[in-house]
């Protein structure tokens, strides 16, 4: 009778057995960190819609590991690194999700189905506000965009890395996947790994930011609700339509982000609502699930195995809390110059990781005076914070490409 | 040294191009709506005068006054 080779028939163990200490170390260590981000996620610690498939997928793809051929290893996944038209054809045919990445992710598609769905939920009536002010903040809050590349640059990367990974301090996830995928395809992955697992954590950590920087009596500084205009679906769509134009003129780099966004507003506006249910609903949804699962999947120790991964995590989160610091800079900024009238709080909110840091920021502000309503505010400066983030992409994107 | 100066050369660079951008869009915003606002104050006026001139009594007009 033939000898049966276990290990041939369980090559998930084969291959860690056969691999180096330190892929085997790292693949382990993934599977861990896969499983804890799906408990994290469950338990709403982290953001659930990400980090649900984005943990299924990082455990899978380090367990999954096999034989591609009497030498290689690899799983049947996906490749990001196959971009000759030849090996493209051959691993679209093997690799389950390869269509969904080479046809969604690596173009950036995904980041403008995601900044639709966005664009869809997003009430501009907010930023019409006050949308100097609000702009202002949100120009505050991109002080981590701007401080983290010197820094980078400083630390050993390229201008084009450089500029990557300080779009996390804009915290807006589509955002930083668009800018790395032009600027920095090599390190994209952990890039934008970094940028989301940061993402999640917004959450969890400006609130300490905010109750360190701004004292109590100020985070319950009520705003005065009459300082809200109306506006009709007209107006909104007008400034919509003048704004996107404009930015697409200006910065035509970006204007797949720019369209992707103000086309959402439009649509909602417009009232269509199979359209508005399809794009809230299925697109949005549809594209951060598979979003969270292809950078789960792309979670491979040997991708994640890259030297300057450790220096990334530093650089994001020194990005973040920069940008944090710089909002509520401007929110004291707006807040002096208003006659002491504004809650220095919204200034968080700049950072535009919608609407996560304006619910922060109403949040604080109630738990400080429950009376204190400044959804609205900080909603304006949230949007305006989306905005910026994509003129610094555009124009960090435009200057080094 | 030159490197790192030349980042902090692109990043004020971008900080005055984004800052000189959005402002812009603000401006656009504070523009529509100026324009938004006259055109609906001119409306209401006209609205006004229109139904002012409506419930004026027909005996009430200077010349038959008189």
């Amino acid at each position: 009778m033939q000898e049966i080779n276990f290990l041939y028939i369980f090559q998930g163990i084969a291959t860690m057995v056969a691999s180096d200490p330190i892929i085997v170390f790292a693949r382990i260590v993934l599977i861990l960190l896969g499983i804890a981000f799906v408990y994290l996620g469950a338990k709403g610690t982290l953001e659930p819609l990400i980090m649900i498939p984005m943990g299924v997928g990082m455990s899978s793809v380090n367990a999954a590991v096999l034989y591609l051929s009497e030498t290689t290893m690899g799983t049947i996944f996906l490749d990001p690194m196959a971009s000759e038209p030849s090996q493209l054809m051959d691993v679209l045919q093997i690799n389950f999700l390869q269509p969904i990445y080479t046809f969604t992710f690596s173009n950036g598609l995904i980041a403008c189905l995601v900044f639709m769905g966005i664009g869809v939920i997003t009430d501009i009536g907010y930023m019409l506000i006050s949308p100097f002010r609000s702009m202002f903040i949100a120009l505050c809050a991109e002080l981590g965009t701007l401080l983290t590349f010197p820094i980078a640059v400083a630390m050993g990367l390229t201008y084009k890395e450089a500029a990557s990974i300080a779009m996390v301090g804009g915290a807006d996830g589509p955002m930083v996947l668009y800018t790395s995928l032009i600027l920095a395809k090599d390190i994209f992955v952990p890039i934008t790994i970094v940028a989301y697992l940061y993402l999640s954590l917004t959450y969890a950590g400006y609130p300490y930011l905010i109750r360190l920087m701004v004292p109590k009596h100020l985070r319950g500084i009520k705003m005065d609700p009459k300082q809200i205009p109306s506006f009709t679906k007209a107006e909104k769509m007008t400034f919509a339509v003048i704004s996107c134009t404009l930015l697409c003129l200006l910065l035509p780099v970006a204007a797949p982000l720019f369209m992707s966004f103000f086309l959402g507003i439009i649509i909602r506006e417009s009232d269509v609502k199979p359209f508005v249910e399809f794009i809230s609903g299925p697109v949005l949804y549809g594209s951060t699930f598979f979003l969270g699962l292809l950078l789960g999947v792309l979670c491979e120790a040997a991708t994640i195995l890259n030297p300057k991964v450790i220096l990334l995590l530093f650089l994001g989160i020194t990005a973040l809390l920069i940008s944090g610091i710089g909002g509520i800079i401007g929110g004291y900024i707006v807040y002096w110059t208003s006659g002491r009238s504004y809650n220095p709080v919204i200034g968080i909110a700049g950072v535009s990781c919608v609407p996560t840091t304006a619910k922060v920021a109403q949040k604080e502000a109630r738990d400080a005076n429950k009376f204190a309503m400044i959804l609205p505010w900080a909603m304006g400066a949230n949007i305006c914070g989306v905005i910026t983030s994509a003129i610094i992409a555009a124009v960090y994107v435009t200057l080094l490409r | 040294m030159e490197y790192f100066l030349g980042s902090v050369k692109i990043m004020l660079i971008v900080y005055g191009l984004s800052a000189f951008i959005a402002m812009l869009v603000a401006g656009i915003i504070k523009l529509i709506f100026a324009g938004i606002r006259r055109q609906r104050v001119s409306a209401a006026a006209k609205v006004d005068a229109a139904v002012n001139s409506s419930s004026m009594p027909a005996n009430s007009e200077p010349g038959k006054a008189a």
